[in-house]
Parts: structure tokens; C-alpha cells; sequence
């Protein structure tokens, strides 16, 4: 019988939920609203009897002191109720753990078929409220209509005995699951195939898979298991593994580059070999801390004799920019999945963030599918409940507004886990499934949802874009199963692991075939959330918390007795075995037999057409200023600004201690609440080494040039290392490369080959750059398809593409975490130095960016000048001369040096006249088939205004302050590398400037910049 | 002196346990993570043990209330190894979730020993929302707790979205009379929060962060004592050290959170 148990807070307790709806109404719309008190609703498809549910609503879902509830309605004084719950198939964590509970409770478990789901009600007051504004609340702000369904009651609509009813969103499916064969007799018939099954095929795939088909031996090994046709099953399967997403088809493509300006052309082929394989391979095999590189779901370096830590990052953009929470939250515990199915399986120690939405308060005219804050919200509230649920540490991340994500956001999401060197004498790092062992999927059971996942995200927003690939990721079970596999990891019982991530276990199962060389999966074996899945959806689906793993025979019973102590669900599916094949069955009957020589095929490369023109070329120019006013003012503002101003906000909502591990916090200084250049983590804690994270990223370099946009990135990341105790000898980089579309269209895509040329720009530069600071690249993936076609006024839509963007993860170890160092000025009297030249570098600097300019000089990285000083830099950190040590990086030296002086709460007194300034001359040279870049930079004086000193956003620059006494030592490391002594820090209470001409800039009083940069995030 | 047994919870979404293991190590105690299956299954027993910690987390993901199915799947399996637990002298401790769990219970507070019954709560934050950050606390030195003995005013972070402490007025007044509230919110310089937030991190009646039971030996707190082991889990240490080192002093190794588990494992002393 169902039932329905509503639970609200006693009357006269505080609504805290209620009272952030109030907030967020008043936030987002302006609207003013008396009251909101929110009632739990449980809706119990069940066979209690009425004493068990009476029972269960006391004992279980009623807190005797705070809460009351009742089987008919709470609802009584309100002028409009808002009821939301899920759409049928949607994970509802809570209505599963409800059923746990109940079966508990009573002892028995409950019958398969029965469920209870979960929803809410929202009682509003406030007799101003008119029904529009009611429908908006609840669209804009409480339910998102791809996962969830709503309803609008007057207290005249809602019947003061049923209340709003009882709404059960079971997954029926009237379907009998089938494999069907599909002729594909022409080229022509398999690409409108493609489009009708939204399999995203590759035209110039269309013709190798023919022909695999059509061969004389694959029809006769074929025939013998009863098959002639493909079947959608295989043709799903080969949809999946040749898309972009898992085969990195654009990376791996061929580019044609073509400079316009001196007409040089080039062959680019390949940028994941040239540029990210190769660098990272020579730099391996210099390194024995690189343990373990491009091949597994996470990268392996070491972290001590003992320990090795993997890290990884990818993104999650376009289930986020549908389903914010949902897809972030899905992101995060996905990429914690990657760790724990790196080698034999790492322990979670950290989860990283970047974000970058359309700005927050954008009121234009485009209408994406969330607006801005909106989807800012959701997506930080879905990557917390997934890092927080997970006892995982969230550290560190990124945030950054611009409008050219208003067509897709980006979610970076990133991971870092723990090993031990070693598990019963075998190398953690090392797996490999053999011929024989059994297909174990452990974890969540498979629904329909996030069929075509991967498919989706290689393609760019559209309105046809299909929803039902979002789903809501479920830390819960997910950390059950981690503590879990470890365990199975440590008694030696697990021979291969890997997650169920994008292509569901047709990518884990594809993949991990390979290595025994061929696998035999009974896919009617597979646990499903509700009967009727086709065969085909079964293979491919993406849902979520689940985990591939290869056990030997002889350890099956141990592993499902560790299984059902934890409560996992693990099912035997399969096994791997040596065919060469990949074989399918449903009930016995055979609905794929796949060579694996046939994934490996020649499949043609894609091919792009990539035309660089310089910036100068188009028509980018430096803007014509003069020298502001009111430097201070200028200042207050700048700190204002979306892309610098205060992100407690999220850093506080992100457990960032969880596991004990903190050394340097997210948030520090006198008022714990300015961001340290880097996070430090002691992942074990018997042990004082740590381990040191940062990230970066700076789209608007791209608008000039993507080689520098990379170059200043990767320096900005190994400098926020190096600022609070790095060395420089061990960092591991991981790269995320997200961009739009480029392939060129003379239609859909007119600035296609412009947008192919900035990304091979960009990984000459990640290349150059690895290479030269001596970085490999532990882990990287790309996203491309950052293009959203938005719906403008007078009905037309526009496309809008993201900008190029790469964020770059480092990861550098700290020898001694005693010697870790953060960056607010701490004494009074410490000298303050800048270490670095400043150049005229302004393009796509904040600076220009809030005075509405590119400008054209973008900062460049001189490597080899920055090399000398950072190793004297971490010399001076490490014999512990340094009092502080921040690195100046977007918003220039007058922002950072504001953001050192108000998170120490003293004063502090620059002369810009001592700035060591610079000319940096580049040149990029595309040769015939090689690109070359130089640099050099030319102490020189007076080259630089007092606006251009303040703002520019040279790299390679730390603000570092010195106790006088060690004035000497300090010096002497620096001897001959560009430093000035600006000043010192003082028991005052503002931040002086003294400009060129000696006459003081600005004086403005420390916690008054500290306002202004707090109040840019409300 | 003899080993000291301690027990710390694992398993559905608890997640503290790691470093909970390690202050309590450090503090001289004997520790074993073990799961709650292994104890209802009997395969591991409480009375094996002198400590029992139920440490920080997101047990069953917090739905239906944080600890609420924890603390029912412990009444109906483990409720007389629990009780005899603690009538045989055992010291139990409930940190964030593991102190949600024990209220949910009813061990705390406890008024009337051996029977469970929930008497106070730990609600939604007033601010809405999760939220990381470090408090000042003042300990309760007329308290009967065992963990808080001889404590000085100390700071430790707070890392929860339900940790309001509610009781109706009476209870209140019951839990001051017997000493039973055990630490404090504070201000920074050192006086009550009086609700004040931040410093009251999320809304606490009588800025309460932690409890205890009439006779001082189960307690739960919302703040971690277990995430200050080291001296450098402050979050001003750089600071802390830059003023010491300039004195002369050194820079202290072991963080404040040790004590808690200190004073458990000397109770046994």
C-alpha cells in the first residue's frame, strides 16, 4: 500500500533550509517573502502494514525533539506550496537509504518492487506573492525539469486531506528486452543510422567498420554464433569506443598548419604523441619518481619509499551546464573513481576544482539553459556533497567568470590518491587481467541512466541534445565501496581494476580485455535498478558508483565475503579469457562477437585545417590610456572584480581538513580567509613530507595568443608550488585542455581553422614548457565542444564558444612540511621583495580586461631566467630566510601585494621606482615540420608607467618578505637574478605606493581593499 | 603501564577513522578500526576494549537526519554490548557525526543510565549551509567529562551542516546543573560566543559544542579534535612560527587535539 509521511521542523524551531530559500528568492530575483518552512516528504511504495508504518515514521524518520510528522498533510498556513520531486529514473540517495532503514528496523527486507522516494514541500508566506512569481521561484530556483517535476498549490488546490497526493515516480518499462541485427548495406545507410541512433560516428570511420563486417572470416567466426548482421549491441559498442571522448580522436588527429602572416606551412601530426607523450616519456626516463604515466586511469608518482600518489583530472562540462548539482556531483565522485582504479587501486586523499560559468550577474539578452548563478550554485554544491560525503578532502580550486561560457560551463574536477609502493610484496601500480579470471562489477546497480554519456559531450549543446544523460552521483555508496576495495586490495585479492565511467562497461570491459586478451560477459548477469533495459543499453549505460575487477577463481569467496560485510553489491559477470574476442551473450545467446584486433584498426585520422593569424594580424592592438587618477580607487575596484574578489564562499562550504592531512589550508592569514598560493597535504601521518597541490588557468591570454595563454599557466602553477615550500625537483603536471569545436565549417564553424591553430599553439607551449621545468605530465585529458547555441531576442539563436582554456594541476613535493610558508606579511619591519622583471605585459590582463581592452602584449615566460631564480628562491624557503612568499599573478603586483598586506592585517610601503623592470622580446618560428620559440629579456629602465608597473601581469614574479637580519643571506642567493627591495612591511594600517616620480600613488587603508575584495562575491 | 584497547568505528560512510587511529596512537593507545558489521556480527567485541570512538563522517549519507540510522542500527544490534560498555567503566566518544550519532541514540545525555532515549539534537547549521572552519572553545573545568579534563580555552575546526545543539529549556537547565555541557564556543579573544556568528559557528543554544553524560565518561562534541594532531593543522602555524622562531622558542610538533585522547588513554593509567 502506498503512503505518504510528511516531516517538517516543530513550528517553533528555526528553518534553516527554509530561511536560505528566503535568502536566495530575495538574492536572485530582488523578491521579498514573509516565511518559508519546508516539509520532507516520503513516499512509501511499500507493503508495511499500518503498525509498521507508524513504527517506522517514530522510530526512523521523526526526531522526538525537533520534528514532527504525520501521514496526512502538515501544510496549513501558507499562501502558495511548492511541491518537488524526482522524475522516474533519477537516483533518490535518500529514498534507497530509506529502504535500508526500514528493512532494518523491521528485520525483514523488503520486497524488490518496493521503494520509497523522496521530495519536498515549500510553504511560502507572503500575500504579495503572485502565482508567476511563485512558477519562477520554483523553475529558476527549486526544480530543474530535466531530473525533477513540480507543483504549484493555492491553499484552495490543495485538499486538506490528501494534501498534494501521492506522486510515485516508478520506472515502468512495458519492454521486452531485445538485440536487434541492423543491415547496413551502404555508407550512406550507417551514417543516417548513426544520426537517427545518436551514435555520433565519425564519417570517416563509416567505412572501416563496413568493412570489418563485410570480411569473408569476420563473417565466418560470426555465423558460428549465429550472427550475421551487426547487431546494436556491437554497433553501440564500436559508437562508444571510437568516440571522441574515450579515443581522443582530435588530439591524436592531423593538423595542417598554416601561418597567414609569413605563409609558412606545416604537418602537424599527432599532438597527444608529439606534445604530451613524447616530452613526458623523455622526462620519465630521466626520473625515477615517475612510476607510472599515460596509460593508466590515474598517473603514479612517488611520494616516499613507501608511498607513491596518483593524480588525475577531467571535466564535466556538459552534464553540469544541464544539471548543475547533478553533474558536478557526478564529476567529482567519477574522477574519485579514477584514483581508486588506478593500479591496483589508491585510497582518495584529495578532490580539485575549476570552474568557469558566464559572470554570476549577467541580465543580457542570451537565455542559457541555467542562468549563471544558478548553475554556479548547483555546481558548487554537487561537487561539496560529493567531497564531503566522501571524507575527501576539497583543497584547492578555481573559479572564473566570462561570458564566453554562457554557452557551456566548465567543470574541472581532479583527484589525488595514496599507495603503498607496494601490497604482498607485488607493485601496487602494476595490474593485469589474465585469461581466467572472473569480471567482478561491484557497487551501484544499472538503469538507463547516462546512456549516450559520452556521445553527448563530444557534441555541442543543442536544444536536441539528449537529457537523459544526467544523473546524480551517490557518494554514500560510492564510499562504502572504496573502503571496501581497499581492504580486497590489501589481502592481494584484486588482479586488475578499473571504474565504470564514460561507456559504462562497454569502455571498462573493452579496455581491460585487451590486457588478457579477450573477455565473455553474460550481460543478463548484470543487476539492474528496474527490468526492460535493452541488451544494448545494459552494455553502454553509464550509471554510476561501479567499478570493474578481475578476481582469480580462488579468491572469489573471500572477495564476496569482504563484499557483503560492507554491504556492496558485487556480481560475477564474466570472464576474462584469451580469444582475441570480445563476446557478448544475453540468455545464452551470443549479441556481440568482436575481434579486439578490430578497436586497434587503422581507423583514419581525423583531419584539421589550422590557420594561425598573429594577433597583430587581427587587428589586436595595445589600448591608448593615460596615466589613471586615482590609483587607489582603481585598486578597490579591480579587487572587486569577479575573477580576483574573495571565494570564501566556496572554499568555506568544502571540507578541506577531513583525514587530519592539512598543513597549508586553502584559506589563510590573520582572518583565515585569503587564498594561500597552494594547499600542502601531509597524506601520511606518521611522516613530515608533504605533498604540495596547485592549479591554474587563464582563458583571456587565449584572446591574444594560446602559446602564452599555456606558458603563463604552467608558470603560474609551478610558481604556487614553489610560494609556499615546493622544490622544483620532483613537480608532476596534469593537463586539461578544454576548447570549442575546430573543425572547420564555412557555416556552423567559420573561425574553425583559427581555433585548430590555437590549439596546436597550445601544446607547442605545454610541450616547451614540460620540458624545459622539467615536468611530466602525470595524467590530462581534453574536452572539446565548448560551444553552446544560446536563444537571443527576436527568436534567434546564437553560438557561443568558450574560450580556449587549459587548467593546469602541479604537484611538487614539500621535504619538510615545517618549512612550508604562506603568503600574508607577518612582522612589521620585514623588508618586502619583488623577485622577477616586470615587462610591458598587459594583454588579457585584468587590468585591460576591466577598462574593456585585449590589448596585444600578453605575458610571456622566459623560462630559462625564471629557472635560476626559482631554485634560489626554494633555497631561501627551505634555510628558512623567508618570512612570507606570494606569487603575483592575475591582477598584478598591486593587487597581490594588497592580498599579502590584508591578509597579514598590517601595513605596507612599495617604491615602484625599485621595480626591476624589463623588455622581453619573443619569437615563434614555424618551421617545416618543427616550431621554435626564443625569448629574451633585457633589463632596461624606465620603460614602464606607474599604471603598467601596478597591473602587469609578467610571470615569474613572488612578492617575498625578509626578516632584516637575513637581509644579507637573502641577497646573496639573489646575486645577479633580477630582485627589488620595494619596501617593508609596517605596524600601520594602510598600503603605501610611492610611483615613479617620488611622490606617493596611493594610500589606502588595508581592510578597506579587504572590503572591496570581499564584497565582489555578493 | 598495561595497554590501553581502543576501538574506533568504520563503515558506512564514516570517514574519520584514519586519523582518529593515529591521536589516539599517538596519545599511547592500542587501536583498531573496525567495522560496525564486525561488531553486530560478533566477530570483534566491544568489551575487548576500554575506548570506543564513533568519529566524524557522513554515515548513510546523512539522509533522514545526520546519524539517525546509525544510532537505530546500533540500538537494535548492539544495545546491550553498548550498555555493558559503559556500565563496566569504557570510555565512549562521538566526534561530529559519531556525537549525532550518539545523541540520536540517546547515551547522551544520558540522564538516565541505561536506557536510551533522545533528549537533545543536532540540527541544520542556522547559516544553511556545510561549513569548514576553526573555533574557539572553552572547556567546562567543572565538568565530570573525562576527556576534557584539565583543558584550556583551545581552538579546533568545525566541519559540519547539522551541528546546532538543541534541547527544549529544561533540559537545558538539567545538562548546566550537572556540568554536563563540556566545551564552549568562544570568541577569539577569549569570552562566550553568545550565539554570535561566526563564532558560534551554527547557532548552538548556549554556544554548547559538546556534552556529556552524568558520569563524564561518554561524551560527543561537534569540533575535531582529531584534525589538530599536528602543530601544523593550525591554521596560523607559519604565523605562530615566525613569532616563536624570533624569540627563540621553537615551534610546537604536537597539535591541541591530542589532549582529548590523552586524558582517555590516562583515565586508564
Amino acid at each position: 500500500m502506498a503512503a505518504r509521511l510528511e516531516i517538517a521542523l516543530k513550528k517553533h524551531l528555526f528553518d534553516p533550509e527554509g530561511a536560505s530559500l528566503r535568502r536566495k528568492i530575495h538574492d536572485y530575483f530582488g523578491w521579498r517573502v514573509d516565511q518559508v518552512r519546508v516539509i520532507h516528504v516520503l513516499t512509501l511504495d511499500t507493503d508495511l502494514s499500518r503498525e509498521e508504518l507508524e513504527l517506522v515514521r517514530k522510530e526512523l524518520f521523526t526526531n522526538p525533539v525537533t520534528q514532527e510528522s504525520s501521514c496526512n498533510t502538515l501544510a496549513g498556513d501558507f499562501h502558495w506550496a511548492i511541491w518537488v520531486g524526482f522524475r522516474p529514473g533519477v537516483r533518490d540517495t535518500a529514498g534507497s537509504v530509506a529502504i535500508e532503514a526500514i528493512s532494518d528496523l523491521l528485520g525483514r527486507t523488503q520486497p524488490p518492487q518496493s521503494a520509497v522516494y523522496t521530495s519536498r514541500i515549500y510553504l511560502l508566506k507572503g500575500d504579495s506573492l503572485h502565482n508567476d512569481q511563485v512558477e519562477t521561484v520554483a523553475r529558476e530556483l527549486l526544480a530543474n525539469d530535466i531530473i525533477q517535476q513540480w507543483r504549484i498549490f493555492s491553499p484552495s488546490q490543495m485538499d486538506p486531506r490528501e494534501g498534494i497526493g501521492i506522486v510515485i515516480p516508478k520506472v515502468v518499462l512495458e519492454h521486452r528486452p531485445a538485440v536487434e541485427q541492423i543491415p547496413i548495406p551502404s555508407d550512406e545507410a550507417l551514417l543516417e543510422l548513426s544520426r537517427a541512433r545518436n551514435l555520433a560516428l565519425n564519417p570517416q570511420d563509416i567505412p572501416v567498420i563496413r568493412n570489418y563486417f563485410n570480411r569473408p572470416e569476420v563473417l565466418g567466426s560470426r555465423a558460428k554464433q549465429g550472427l550475421s548482421l551487426p547487431t546494436d549491441v556491437e554497433l553501440e559498442a564500436i559508437s562508444q569506443a571510437r568516440s571522441d571522448h574515450c579515443n581522443h580522436n582530435t588530439f591524436q588527429g592531423k593538423f595542417l598548419y598554416e601561418d597567414v602572416h609569413n605563409g609558412q606551412t606545416m604537418v602537424v601530426d599527432n599532438l597527444f604523441k608529439t606534445c604530451i607523450q613524447a616530452p613526458t616519456l623523455s622526462l620519465q626516463s630521466q626520473n625515477d619518481w615517475v612510476v607510472s604515466v599515460l596509460w593508466d586511469n590515474a598517473g603514479v608518482a612517488r611520494f616516499d619509499d613507501e608511498h607513491n600518489y596518483s593524480i588525475t583530472g577531467e571535466t564535466h562540462n556538459s552534464p553540469s551546464n544541464m544539471e548543475a548539482y547533478g553533474g558536478a556531483l557526478t564529476g567529482i565522485v567519477g574522477i574519485y573513481r579514477d584514483i581508486m582504479g588506478t593500479g591496483k587501486g589508491s585510497r582518495l586523499i584529495a578532490g580539485l576544482y575549476g570552474y568557469c560559468v558566464g559572470p554570476r550577474d549577467y541580465d543580457g539578452k542570451l537565455k542559457p539553459h541555467l542562468h549563471p548563478r544558478r548553475l554556479l550554485d548547483g555546481i558548487v554544491e554537487g561537487v561539496r556533497d560529493g567531497g564531503n560525503k566522501h571524507g575527501v578532502p576539497t583543497p584547492f580550486g578555481n573559479l572564473f567568470q566570462h561570458p564566453s561560457f554562457l554557452g557551456k560551463c566548465l567543470v574541472f574536477v581532479g583527484a589525488l590518491g595514496i599507495m603503498p609502493k607496494k601490497v604482498l610484496g607485488e607493485p601496487t601500480e602494476e595490474k593485469k587481467c589474465r585469461p581466467g579470471d572472473l569480471i567482478i562489477m561491484s557497487g551501484g546497480r544499472v538503469g538507463k541512466d547516462g546512456i549516450h554519456g559520452v556521445t553527448a559531450s563530444s557534441e555541442s549543446y543543442s536544444e536536441h541534445t539528449p537529457a537523459g544523460h544526467v544523473q546524480i552521483g551517490d557518494p554514500y555508496t560510492q564510499k562504502k565501496m572504496h573502503d571496501f576495495l581497499l581492504e580486497a586490495r590489501d589481502e592481494g585479492l584484486i588482479t586488475f581494476i578499473t571504474d565504470n565511467g564514460g561507456g559504462g562497461l562497454s569502455s571498462s570491459i573493452g579496455e581491460s580485455c585487451t590486457f588478457a586478451g579477450g573477455a565473455h560477459v553474460e550481460l543478463e548477469k548484470v543487476p539492474l535498478k528496474y527490468e526492460g533495459l535493452d541488451v544494448w543499453e545494459i552494455w553502454v549505460s553509464e550509471s554510476q558508483e561501479r567499478m570493474t575487477v578481475a578476481v582469480r577463481p580462488d579468491h572469489l569467496d573471500r572477495f564476496m565475503e569482504l563484499s557483503r560485510m560492507h554491504e556492496v553489491e558485487s556480481t560475477v559477470i564474466g570472464r576474462y579469457e584469451g580469444t582475441g574476442k570480445l563476446h557478448l551473450t544475453y540468455e545464452g545467446k551470443t549479441c556481440a562477437f568482436l575481434d579486439l584486433s578490430f578497436f586497434a584498426e587503422d581507423f583514419p585520422q581525423w583531419e584539421f585545417e589550422a590557420q594561425w593569424v598573429p594577433p597583430e594580424v587581427r587587428g589586436l592592438c595595445e589600448p591608448v590610456l593615460s596615466e589613471p587618477a586615482d590609483h587607489g580607487t582603481l585598486l578597490h575596484h579591480l579587487l572587486a572584480r569577479p575573477n580576483v574578489c574573495s571565494k570564501e564562499w566556496i572554499q568555506r562550504q568544502y571540507d578541506h581538513e577531513v583525514q587530519g592531512t592539512s598543513v597549508v589550508k586553502p584559506l589563510v592569514g590573520r582572518g583565515r580567509d585569503v587564498p594561500g598560493d597552494a594547499v600542502v597535504l601531509r597524506p601520511v601521518l606518521e611522516s613530515s613530507r608533504g605533498l604540495a597541490v596547485a592549479q591554474a588557468l587563464n582563458p583571456t591570454y587565449s584572446a591574444v595568443d594560446t602559446y602564452h595563454m599555456v606558458a603563463a599557466t604552467i608558470d603560474e602553477a609551478l610558481r604556487r608550488l614553489l610560494a609556499v615550500g615546493a622544490g622544483l625537483a620532483e613537480v608532476g603536471g596534469v593537463d586539461n585542455f578544454c576548447w570549442p569545436n575546430i573543425q572547420y565549417d564555412p557555416v556552423q564553424n567559420p573561425d574553425g581553422k583559427l581555433k585548430a591553430a590555437q590549439l596546436v599553439r597550445a601544446n607547442w607551449a605545454l610541450r616547451d614548457l614540460c620540458l624545459a621545468y622539467g615536468i611530466p605530465l602525470l595524467s590530462g585529458k581534453d574536452s572539446m565542444y565548448v560551444d553552446g547555441h544560446l536563444m537571443g531576442d527576436f527568436g534567434v539563436r546564437h553560438k557561443i564558444s568558450g574560450l580556449p582554456t587549459m587548467q593546469f594541476t602541479a604537484t611538487g613535493i614539500v621535504p619538510e612540511v615545517s618549512r612550508c610558508q604562506t603568503m600574508e606579511v607577518k612582522v612589521p619591519g620585514d623588508l618586502v621583495y619583488l623577485l622577477g622583471h616586470t615587462c610591458d605585459e598587459l594583454g588579457g590582463s585584468e587590468y585591460y580586461d576591466a577598462l574593456g581592452y585585449v590589448g596585444l602584449h600578453v605575458p610571456v615566460v622566459d623560462v630559462h631566467e625564471n629557472l635560476r631564480l626559482y631554485r634560489a628562491l626554494e633555497t631561501s624557503i627551505a634555510q628558512g630566510l623567508v618570512a612570507s612568499c606570494h606569487g603575483i599573478y592575475r591582477g598584478g603586483l598591486a593587487v597581490h601585494a594588497a592580498m599579502a598586506a590584508f591578509a597579514g592585517e598590517l601595513g605596507m610601503t612599495l617604491d615602484l621606482r625599485r621595480v626591476p623592470q624589463a623588455h622581453r622580446e619573443s619569437q615563434t618560428s614555424p618551421g617545416k615540420d618543427s616550431f621554435g620559440f626564443s625569448c629574451t629579456t633585457q633589463k632596461a629602465l624606465g620603460i614602464l608607467s606607474d599604471h603598467k608597473l601596478l597591473f602587469s601581469e609578467s610571470p615569474g614574479r613572488f612578492l617575498v618578505t625578509v626578516k632584516p637580519g637575513n637581509r644579507e643571506r637573502f641577497e646573496e642567493l639573489f646575486e645577479k637574478l633580477p630582485w627589488g627591495l620595494l619596501g617593508e612591511v609596517t605596524d600601520g594600517t594602510s598600503l603605501k605606493m610611492v610611483g615613479l616620480d617620488g611622490s606617493l600613488l596611493m594610500d589606502e587603508p588595508v581592510m578597506g581593499l579587504k572590503h572591496s575584495w570581499q564584497k565582489g562575491s555578493q | 603501564m598495561s595497554t590501553v584497547r581502543a576501538l574506533v568505528l568504520t563503515g558506512f560512510g564514516l570517514n574519520c577513522d584514519l586519523e582518529t587511529a593515529h591521536a589516539l596512537q599517538a596519545a599511547g593507545a592500542q587501536v583498531d578500526r573496525v567495522h560496525l558489521n564486525e561488531l553486530s556480527e560478533g566477530k570483534k567485541k566491544l568489551h575487548h576494549y576500554q575506548i570506543f570512538v564513533v568519529g566524524g563522517g557522513f554515515s548513510w549519507g546523512d539522509e533522514h537526519g545526520a546519524g539517525v540510522i546509525m544510532a537505530m542500527r546500533i540500538k537494535h544490534r548492539l544495545q546491550e554490548d553498548l550498555l555493558a560498555f559503559i556500565g563496566n567503566g569504557g570510555l565512549v566518544l562521538g566526534i561530529c557525526n559519531g556525537f549525532q550519532v550518539l545523541v540520536n541514540l540517546g547515551v547522551l545525555p544520558g540522564f538516565a543510565t541505561g536506557s536510551f532515549r533522545r533528549q537533545v539534537a543536532l540540527i541544520g547549521n542556522d547559516c544553511g549551509q556545510f561549513r569548514d572552519q576553526w573555533v574557539n572553545l572553552i572547556p567546562n573545568t567543572s565538568s565530570p567529562c573525562v576527556f576534557t579534563q584539565g583543558l584550556e580555552s583551545m581552538e579546533m575546526p568545525i566541519r559540519h551542516g547539522e551541528g546546532k545543539f538543541f534541547a527544549e529549556p529544561g533540559i537545558l537547565e538539567r545538562l548546566r546543573e550537572g556540568n554536563q555541557v563540556i566545551l564552549t564556543y568562544a570568541r577569539v579573544e577569549g569570552g562566550p560566543a553568545k550565539g554570535e556568528f561566526p563564532f558560534n559557528p551554527n547557532g548552538s543554544l548556549e554556544d554548547i559544542a559538546g556534552i556529556c553524560d552524568p558520569t563524564g565518561r561518554v561524551a560527543g562534541l561537534m569540533p575535531h579534535p582529531e584534525a589538530y594532531i599536528h602543530g601544523t593543522n593550525h591554521p596560523d602555524w607559519t604565523y605562530l612560527r615566525e613569532k616563536l622562531g624570533r624569540q627563540g622558542r621553537p615551534f610546537p610538533h604536537e597539535g591541541g587535539g591530542i589532549l582529548l585522547f590523552r586524558n582517555a588513554v590516562n583515565h586508564f593509567a
